[in-house]
């Protein structure tokens, strides 16, 4: 029985099985995440109910939200009806906003998932690009300005850059559109498809409002690449730079292989620790980019996370962790799967 | 050579090339005055020991040279062409599409996430205008031709799948592709069975025969150069010290130093004196030694030696031959219980060693030394020599550190190294004065046996007759017994009384080593010895008379 499984594994395609392999596990992975959301709110000192209802609470009202919530009931329980809650899409409601958690989320993750979309775009170019060139052409113009660039952008902060950008291209020249939101204030949004402004204005056939969604973009998308694309373009430059050296890349060009065609192969042998990396860096920037929607009113992910731990906003922050949990579950899926991928050495 | 061929204009001539490398103190002359033209169909030998600019030469012939290296003189001309004069994009066609370069150690060679056949048509589709489909069924047709079985299904293999032979032959098909009009082969079996070695030059110069190509065979070992070629030159400090036809060579060297070369490639005479009292009982015995590896799938298992039985008596040398992966090195490791047999008896003096408890072995160790296959690996790179030698008489004698340091600067005098090299670290040590240090580490007990596990491999030709002769010298010194574990017949003919014939865990033959070696009954020591190219033979075969070199001392 299970030697006949083991053949019928074997006899599957590597990359159907390294992709079966991996969804496999997402099942007991995303049980470990509702188990700990669950017990992240037990956890907390005091009681839930009067932490939700404030210090003012008379014990009627305690009892009766205690009742309400299912705290008198056993843990287990509890857990029982909240897994079946999340099934269900119900997140609880939202003390500070009084929307159905769900409701927010949905409002909200797209908007932050479209601007790390995008800002993760331009990083792997510019961090790629430069790194490769610079080692491509050692000790030439780019490679002396990527080690500038590389010192500077571990110490500049995201928020200065923003306010600097704001300044230059909206306030003095005027060129960038106004940090206040994502699309015109005088526009509505388009039907909601997936979420992004972009894709969804473009679904609608609405132009207007897609180059709108397209300017209000560019400047926090310009402000994230700027300063995470520093680090990948030092990862990438050194890893590379290590495949560049390597006697295979020495032979290829012994045998007269063109030069792009040798970068092209180099680069797909830098590829896994780049890939981690831009896993790492999604998965980073979905609460870190939290400065960066503040400056431009962005309404994202990370805003609503603060407010809600500013608030006490319980079920809100229970939310948001379930639903970033869950999103860079996701991003290390495909993560492990393009490692495995891209290298045939790893044994599946 | 006949008139005609003498007259037809050569494809490669090289003439004055001078090259230096930067350094931080100055210049640094690499190649001197190189100057040798390649004639149409002819397999050309360069041979010189390491740091001689063999492998610098090969690489400024298509203008790759290592960084910080620059010709500084000389021109390069490749069918009547001259490289300087070339654009470089010429000069990128040149490369693999005239020129093509054979490197050594072919698994390094090939891009590791990249299918093998697709590397080739790589290399095609650079040079000439072809479609991905035919450039395809042209690589996997090639694939066929250098000897790789179902080319069709490895051609979609990738380099971690293949052995470092089929590697070898993927790295050759990548040259022959593009039908070059000159091989530059550098070293490139070097670090493979002697039998697989074999068929891949004779693969590589039949396929070079029938395109008609010109071979420069760069390689340190004069048996290759023997057999395959048809001039040879000697390289020494960048410069070639002499060039002439391969027969003449052999017969008689026109240099001090081709001579020292040609008879350090040479088998020293078999040490005869077998020890007195081989009546008695064997220091070693082993019976049905048995070891069993755990396989990369549960329930798997790889018998790595499998049933070997054979004896050392006192001050006798037996070597352990075969191919790498036959259990050789295994056998070594459960002898001094690096690794724990799985069944079987080894008896030291009389006592089974495999039962032994390790506080009860440890007294014994001091008899059984080990000295490890790579010495750089093998020291810690930290300490001093002093140190690493004096680390085994630490751990298993009490004794004062006055009487250590007398005695580690014994061993270091019995390796014939000057005790000032006590306090050197391994990396300001050559390859050769690191493999002594190895031998020192193991004689400092003064042991009664030692396992050698290929003492003399990856040594340049001059340093391994060194070996040899160091070797020999401890023999008949102390009288010591040992294992010698080696691919390289040569030096068994120079050092073991007995041989025992290892392929995939068993011993296939065994027996004094001079009727083993001249009259094999195995198929497998048959196969083994044919793959040998042994100087003198080869001199026999191109008849040629070989003046004997003088009896070396013992």
């Amino acid at each position: 029985m299970l030697a006949a499984f083991r053949s019928r594994w074997d006899s599957l395609p590597r990359a159907l099985q390294i992709v079966l392999g991996r969804l496999a596990l997402v099942i007991p992975q995303m049980f470990g995440v509702l188990l700990v959301t669950f017990f992240l709110i037990r956890l907390l000192p005091g009681d839930p109910a009067i932490l939700l209802l404030g210090n003012m609470a008379t014990p009627d009202a305690v009892a009766q939200l205690r009742d309400r919530l299912g705290l008198n009931d056993s843990v287990w329980t509890q857990f029982v009806s909240y897994v079946g809650n999340v099934l269900h899409g119900d997140l609880g409601v939202s003390i500070f906003t009084s929307n159905p958690v769900t409701v927010d989320l949905m409002e909200r993750a797209p908007a932050t998932l479209e601007l790390i979309f995008y800002a993760m775009i331009l990083t792997v170019v510019i961090g790629v690009v430069i790194a490769v060139v610079s080692v491509v052409r050692a000790g030439g113009p780019v490679d002396v300005a990527s080690r500038i660039y590389g010192l500077a952008a571990g110490a500049i902060p995201d928020f200065w850059i923003g306010l600097l950008l704001i300044y230059f291209f909206f306030t003095l020249l005027g060129w960038a559109a106004a940090p206040f939101g994502r699309i015109d204030a005088m526009m509505s949004p388009p039907p909601y498809v997936t979420g992004f402004l972009t894709i969804d204005s473009l679904v609608a056939g609405d132009l207007e409002t897609f180059w709108s969604a397209v300017g209000r973009l560019l400047l926090p998308v310009l402000t994230i690449a700027i300063v995470n694309a520093g680090a990948l373009m030092k990862m990438t430059q050194s890893i590379f730079a290590g495949v560049w050296r390597s006697d295979f890349v020495r032979h290829a060009r012994a045998c007269g292989v063109p030069e792009r065609v040798i970068i092209r192969a180099a680069l797909r042998n830098s590829l896994p620790p780049i890939i981690t990396m831009i896993g790492f860096l999604v998965g980073f920037l979905l609460g870190a980019a939290v400065l960066v929607e503040t400056i431009f009113s962005w309404g994202g992910l990370g805003q609503y996370a603060v407010q809600a731990v500013m608030n006490s906003d319980y079920p809100a922050l229970q939310g948001f962790i379930l639903v970033a949990s869950a999103f860079i579950l996701v991003v290390y899926l495909v993560v492990d799967i393009l490692y495995e991928l891209v290298d045939p050495r790893i044994r599946v | 050579m006949t008139r005609s061929e003498l007259d037809m204009k050569p494809v490669l001539s090289v003439e004055g090339l001078r090259v230096v490398f930067d350094t931080p103190d100055g210049d640094r002359t690499i190649l001197q005055d190189v100057a040798f033209e390649l004639r149409p169909n002819e397999i050309l030998g360069i041979v010189g020991e390491t740091g001689a600019g063999k492998s610098v030469l090969a690489r400024a012939i298509i203008d790759l040279l290592p960084e910080g290296g620059r010709r500084v003189g000389g021109t390069v001309e490749i069918m009547g062409r001259q490289l300087e004069r070339m654009d470089e994009g010429e000069r990128r066609q040149v490369r693999g599409g005239q020129v093509a370069l054979i490197g050594t150690n072919a698994k390094a060679l090939l891009d590791p996430v990249e299918r093998v056949g697709n590397q080739i048509v790589r290399v095609l589709r650079s040079h000439r205008k072809l479609s991905r489909k035919d450039a395809w069924a042209k690589a996997v047709k090639l694939l066929g031709d250098v000897g790789i079985v179902n080319p069709a299904e490895r051609a979609r293999a990738y380099p971690h799948e293949l052995s470092g032979g089929m590697a070898q032959r993927v790295v050759i098909a990548m040259a022959l592709i593009t039908e070059p009009k000159v091989l530059l082969a550098d070293d490139a079996t070097l670090g493979l069975d002697a039998t697989v070695s074999v068929q891949v030059l004779d693969m590589l110069v039949e396929r070079s025969r029938e395109l008609g190509l010109s071979v420069v065979l760069i390689t340190h070992d004069l048996g290759i150069i023997a057999h395959y070629c048809n001039r040879v030159a000697i390289m020494r400090q960048g410069r070639i010290v002499e060039m002439r036809d391969v027969t003449g060579f052999l017969a008689k060297p026109g240099t001090p130093y081709s001579q020292e070369l040609l008879d350090a490639a040479k088998a020293r005479p078999v040490p005869s004196i077998r020890a007195t009292a081989s009546e008695g009982q064997p220091l070693l015995e082993v019976s049905n030694l048995l070891k069993i590896f755990a396989g990369s799938r549960p329930g798997e298992e790889v018998r790595a030696v499998d049933g070997v039985s054979f004896s050392v008596r006192r001050g006798e040398t037996l070597a352990l031959v075969g191919e790498s992966g036959s259990g050789k090195t295994t056998i070594g490791q459960c002898l001094v219980r690096l690794l724990d047999a799985s069944g079987g008896a080894i008896r030291f003096d009389g006592r089974d060693i495999t039962t032994m408890p390790e506080a009860e072995f440890r007294p014994l160790r001091r008899r059984i030394q080990m000295v490890f296959q790579e010495p750089y690996v093998a020291l810690n790179p930290r300490w001093k020599v002093m140190r690493l030698v004096d680390e085994p008489l630490r751990m298993l004698e009490k004794a004062s550190a006055a009487e250590r340091l007398r005695r580690v600067h014994r061993a270091l005098d019995l390796v014939n190294l000057p005790t000032s090299h006590a306090e050197l670290y391994p990396h300001e040590l050559t390859a050769g004065e690191q493999k002594r240090v190895g031998i020192a580490r193991a004689l400092v007990t003064e042991p009664d046996f030692i396992v050698f596990d290929e003492p003399t491999t990856a040594l340049d030709i001059r340093v391994r007759a060194q070996i040899i002769d160091l070797v020999r010298d401890l023999q008949s010194r102390m009288r010591l017994s040992a294992l010698f574990i080696t691919h390289d017949l040569n030096s068994v003919r120079s050092l073991a009384h007995d041989v025992a014939v290892m392929n995939r865990g068993r011993i296939v033959e065994a027996g004094p080593l001079e009727d083993v070696f001249a009259s094999p009954k195995d198929p497998y020591t048959v196969k083994l010895l044919s793959a040998e190219l042994a100087v003198e033979h080869e001199a026999e075969a191109r008849h040629v008379h070989i003046p004997q070199p003088k009896e070396a001392m013992i």
